[in-house]
């Protein structure tokens, strides 16, 4: 479905994104990207769609080299989740789904916004299986809450039915239940629609849950490739450094203290798993 | 999260007591010299463009209003102005015999006729007495004319204001596309937009219409053409920093999933620039019907036109009539636009 093949990113001042990344996404999996900020999961997400471009290396979606010339007949079939939204704030619920649509359609039709019955109806099903109602769709985006906004873009990133969609850091703005519900619920349409999700995140215990499978990052190399269960205390010291003032009840002992209680969705300590690497 | 981040990095200086800390000052004495220095140039300046004579002219004016001064310039000037304008002038008389294929039968509305006889004295060629000769005239009367007419023109001009508006808005569209930076298709083209956008914004409407009367001859569409180049201008460049400036995030969203410049800018930027669109062009078109009242001075069509003409004749009681309707129509316009602005901004 989706290939890494040692895909390297030097940004044009020196600094290093992604250090050689080989992975394969097999069609189907949720899987995690984790890794401290900076740790390259974003610039990993956004070589897939072309919005980063390589400096070494190739990304293939369903065995289609991404360059420039296959960018845009790619890019339709690959939805996007963002962090902050990306939504327009001034447009309603409905127009701002109804734009996932856009790429599927001639441009006579796109610019006055005809947008076909069949695409209507997919946004309002959309807009009810994210978990909004028939009050929201008229509604500006700028009147909801994050967690809703973020339903919004959820909705949006599925009106192409994409058989792969990139969430880069779709919960990083939400509270932690916000967060938690948000994620099922991309789950739950991704399990639906038989879509390949290849999300960042940055909370471990949100990553546990959810992910099919994790592959952690630090420094944009990867350091962890694996299932959920097998992410152990070692592997915590491998994407997020040891550091001085963890709280000392970790560094005593440090293999239990990551397991989040399995009632709460509670994270972790706030600031722990934020460290600069 | 910073301040842990930070200090794991072991990056920060050692800390100073508190009680050495400085907060810079609001201003010193460099800022004092500069007013200093900005209060001399502007003396300066307020001298050569006599601002001395229009204080002193001013204050002769207020304290002859309260009666304190026999006279003054400014107010006895004032008031042969304001005595020559009052009353407007409401009706419309026209000689019939002026009227070329004038039917009796047939009067315009609202209109009536009047007979005039003026007496003069005549020497008789035959006699040589002087002997009073009676003539006779007859005069159609139209109480509410000159009104109608103003009132024509009056929507004259702001037809030419709205048509050079839209052309305006039909100019700028392209112009703004290619003078955003994040937009034009090439560097050379932005170049260009840019130059065009400031050649626009830089020839006065006045002027331009001066030189299209030339060209088009008398009548509005110089008036027209003048106003939609200077507007066009003046829409693109505000038009283009919109967009440059707009949240680059949800142009981002739909690039990802393949949408095309121009449905980007349909679906991500457009929204979001909207209100300020709106906003200019609405001040446009204010601005566009002030201004067809003075391109018309130059002959460019309008209600300008007939004032230029109105004022050359010394008929100072139909100027009075024009300057209210400019001033009724503007602020007609100006509560319209406010409330086009609260509903659409």
């Amino acid at each position: 479905m989706l290939r890494f093949e040692s895909v390297a990113l030097r940004h044009a001042d020196g600094t290093r994104a992604l250090g050689g990344v080989s992975l394969e996404v097999p069609a189907g999996q949720f899987c995690v990207v984790l890794g401290a900020s900076g740790a390259g999961k974003s610039t990993l997400l956004r070589t897939v769609n072309g919005l980063a471009r390589p400096t070494g290396g190739t990304v293939r979606v369903e065995g289609t080299a991404i360059g420039p010339k296959t960018l845009s007949r790619i890019r339709p079939r690959i939805g996007m989740i963002h962090q902050q939204f990306n939504l327009v704030a001034r447009s309603t619920v409905a127009e701002n789904v109804l734009c996932g649509a856009l790429p599927a359609m001639p441009l006579w039709r796109a610019l006055p916004g005809l947008f076909t019955e069949a695409a209507r109806r997919k946004a309002c099903a959309l807009v009810e299986a994210v978990g909004l109602g028939e009050e929201h769709l008229l509604r500006r985006v700028s009147e909801l809450s994050g967690g809703q906004q973020q339903r919004v873009g959820i909705a949006r990133a599925f009106m192409l039915d994409p058989p792969l969609v990139l969430a880069d850091e779709p919960v990083a703005s939400l509270d932690p239940q916000t967060s938690h519900d948000v994620l099922s619920l991309l789950r739950r349409q991704a399990r639906e629609r038989g879509a390949t999700v290849l999300c960042s995140l940055h909370q471990l215990e949100l990553a546990r849950e959810f992910a099919d499978r994790i592959v952690a990052l630090r420094r944009g190399v990867v350091v962890f490739d694996g299932a959920p269960r097998a992410f152990g205390a070692q592997a915590f010291d491998a994407v997020y450094g040891r550091h001085a003032d963890a709280p000392p009840a970790d560094a005593a002992d440090p293999a239990p203290a990551w397991q989040p209680p399995p009632s709460s969705p509670q994270p972790l300590p706030g600031g722990l798993l934020e460290l600069a690497p | 999260m910073n301040a842990p981040a930070t200090l794991a990095a072991g990056t920060r200086p050692p800390a100073r007591p508190s009680s050495d800390w400085t907060l810079p000052r609001p201003f010193g004495l460099r800022t004092l010299l500069v007013l200093c220095a900005l209060l001399a140039a502007g003396l300066f300046a307020g001298q050569r463009v006599e601002l001395g004579r229009m204080l002193s002219l001013t204050g002769e004016g207020v304290l002859a209003a309260v009666g304190l001064r026999e006279q003054s310039q400014v107010l006895s000037g004032l008031g042969t102005i304001a005595r020559s304008l009052f009353p407007p002038q409401v009706s419309e008389r026209t000689e019939v015999a002026r009227i070329e294929g004038f039917d009796r039968e047939r009067l315009p509305w609202f209109s009536h006729l009047e007979t005039v006889e003026t007496r003069e004295p005549r020497l008789n060629p035959q006699t040589l007495a002087m002997e009073e000769r009676v003539e006779r005239r007859e005069v159609l009367v139209q109480p509410l004319g000159y009104l109608w007419h103003v009132a024509a023109k009056m929507l004259e001009t702001f037809e030419i204001a709205v048509w050079a508006t839209l052309i305006a808005i039909v100019l700028s569209a392209p112009l703004a596309w290619c003078s955003a930076r994040n937009y034009a298709p090439n560097r050379l083209v932005y170049g260009a937009a840019r130059a065009v956008v400031g050649l626009l914004r830089a020839v006065p409407e006045l002027v331009s219409a001066l030189f299209l009367v030339l060209a088009y001859g008398f009548g509005p569409i110089a008036g027209v053409l003048a106003l939609a180049l200077h507007s066009a201008g003046f829409l693109g460049k505000f038009y283009a920093e919109d967009i440059e400036t707009a949240d680059d995030r949800p142009q981002e969203a739909l690039r990802a999933i393949g949408a095309g410049k121009l449905e980007v800018m349909r679906f991500a930027v457009l929204p979001q620039v909207m209100p300020g669109f709106i906003a200019y062009t609405l001040y446009v078109l204010d601005r566009n019907v002030r201004m067809a009242t003075v391109v018309g001075l130059v002959g460019a069509g309008g209600i300008g036109q007939e004032l230029k003409g109105r004022y050359d004749m010394y008929n100072y009681a139909h100027v009075g009539t024009i300057l209210i309707a400019i001033f009724l129509t503007v602020l007609l316009l100006d509560r319209v636009a406010a409330r086009l602005r609260r509903r659409y901004g």
